[in-house]
């Protein structure tokens, strides 16, 4: 008797649980959105790649040269040596006269970002880096000369 | 006898006939367009089923799935289908080249062939056999020796586990598939599959679905062997991607795997279409189907086509909803559930018929 009540549980077991799944796979299948981001053409109206990128992302390495004071400690705090600063002292104005990043290189730890004092270098939410030649990706950051700032106090 | 054919023959037998062909020879061309016809037809339906396949898993599983091609990505079963054509035809070294290359055509011909002898509303049905269910049935099994057939020659451990299992699967399940079949041919006494249609009516309760409880279980039945049968989760022992990276055509490329693979999807239509035809009603709408106008034909075709796809939804579904069963759990549901219910529902439908004089749970109703 035992054996017979057990057989037939198990055919309502089998019913009640497959229905219970496929309720659920109905409610997800009719309701739940897609949570796909389409990344490079179909970002969803008014979204750029920016807004899918997180805070704080350490993407390609952004200098405001207005507030760089020549002191070159990124360059010394770089791992991988992809800064390459060069001043210049004209009559009594240091020129900033080179700032190139070479984003090939950067492994993107922004070690020269916390060296810097004076929070003139940054790190972008930029990330689309890709390129035909990996020259492109040497990235001058000064252009003409530009005096260095004073450290505020 | 009534059918494509048939109407194929009487519109060409005069003008062939003029030319001194011989009679023979016009029968057979005349099943041969029907044929075609249906092949390609059915071509089309499998490639948009793994279209649809696709799609919905992706809703299931909040994915997008296919976008690119054409609007919402309607075009990608022809570009697959074309990427496959295009892809190099590989016959490894150490294969039995002959049987290799004969298990697919067998495979996609027995699946094709069942499509043969469904009713798909009004006259267009290929051959109306009076032996079209059994016909189905015999088809049907065919497809275990291509299975059997491309896991031997392949040379390949996976494919043979595949393959040994497919069989073991497809010859099991076949007897719940034929048993619960067989409750309906017991209410309408003939196997001819364009009778059994018309034996039905337009409306829910005159379905031999809904003829007593135990048809309904018969359903039931025949549909999750046949989802057995057709090799789809949760019983796709064969293919099983987890444990036998594809199964029984792990060694077959471009076409050959194409065949496989439009064999499985096309499976899911004919299944469902005969779930369709048996139980559901199929295209009748309570008009003859031979002798309506040809609107009202087409007509029949849209009812016949709008139930079998959403069978066809309801089988992906269900591969969507639920894992793969264990062997062991499989083997046993077939022997110790499918079997024994399925026998108890052609016992019980027999002695329904002689209770209630052959009547329906709803004969009250349908009679008002």
């Amino acid at each position: 008797m035992n054996a017979v009540a057990q057989y037939f549980r198990n055919i309502r077991d089998a019913v009640v649980t497959t229905l219970a799944g496929m309720r659920i796979t109905l409610r997800y299948w009719m309701k739940e959105p897609a949570i796909t981001v389409e990344y490079p053409d179909r970002l969803g109206p008014g979204e750029t790649v920016d807004d899918i990128v997180s805070e704080r992302y350490r993407g390609y390495l952004k200098l405001f040269s207005d507030k760089c004071i020549g002191c070159m400690q990124c360059m010394r705090a770089c791992p991988i040596n992809c800064i390459r600063i060069v001043v210049e002292k004209t009559a009594e104005v240091r020129m900033i006269s080179r700032f190139d990043v070479n984003q090939a290189k950067c492994m993107y730890c922004g070690l020269c970002v916390e060296a810097c004092p004076s929070q003139a270098l940054a790190m972008t939410k930029r990330f689309e880096g890709a390129c035909f030649d990996m020259s492109e990706l040497r990235v001058r950051h000064v252009v003409d000369p530009v005096p260095v700032a004073k450290l505020k106090k | 006898m009534y059918s494509a054919a048939s109407k194929v023959y009487e519109l060409f037998q005069p003008h062939l006939a003029a030319y001194g062909m011989p009679d023979t020879a016009i029968i057979i061309a005349a099943y041969a367009v029907p044929c075609v016809a249906v092949i390609s037809i059915i071509s089309v339906i499998a490639g948009m089923l793994t279209y649809a396949e696709r799609k919905i898993s992706a809703d299931i599983q909040n994915r997008v799935g296919p976008n690119r091609v054409g609007p919402y990505g309607l075009l990608q079963f022809p570009v697959d289908g074309i990427k496959l054509l295009l892809k190099e035809d590989i016959i490894p070294d150490a294969v039995d080249k002959k049987l290799f290359k004969l298990a697919p055509y067998l495979v996609f011909s027995s699946t094709v062939l069942a499509s043969m002898v469904i009713p798909f509303g009004g006259s267009f049905i290929v051959a109306d056999l009076n032996i079209g269910l059994i016909f189905i049935i015999v088809v049907s099994s065919l497809l275990v020796v291509g299975f059997l057939m491309s896991g031997w020659a392949s040379n390949n451990k996976w494919a043979l586990l595949g393959g040994i299992r497919s069989a073991a699967q497809i010859i099991s399940y076949e007897i719940p598939t034929a048993l619960s079949l067989l409750t309906v041919i017991l209410i309408t006494g003939t196997f001819s599959l364009q009778e059994i249609v018309r034996a039905q009516g337009p409306w829910p309760w005159q379905w031999f679905m809904f003829y007593n409880p135990f048809t309904i279980v018969a359903f039931f039945i025949f549909f999750i062997s046949s989802l057995a049968e057709m090799n789809r989760t949760p019983f796709d022992f064969p293919e099983a991607e987890s444990e036998l990276v594809s199964g029984y055509n792990v060694e077959y490329s471009g076409m050959r795997f194409a065949l496989f693979f439009a064999a499985e999807f096309a499976s899911i239509f004919i299944t469902a279409s005969l779930a369709t035809a048996v139980f559901l009603g199929g295209g009748n709408i309570g008009m003859h189907p031979y002798e309506s106008p040809l609107g009202w034909q087409l007509v029949m075709v849209l009812v016949f086509f709008a139930k079998t796809f959403v069978l066809c939804l309801v089988t992906i579904w269900v591969r969507w909803t639920l894992p793969r069963l264990r062997i062991d759990q499989m083997m046993a549901m077939c022997w110790k559930y499918f079997i024994p219910l399925s026998f108890a529902c052609l016992v019980m439908t027999a002695a329904w018929m002689l209770v209630f004089d052959g009547n329906g749970m709803f004969w009250r109703m349908a009679q008002r």
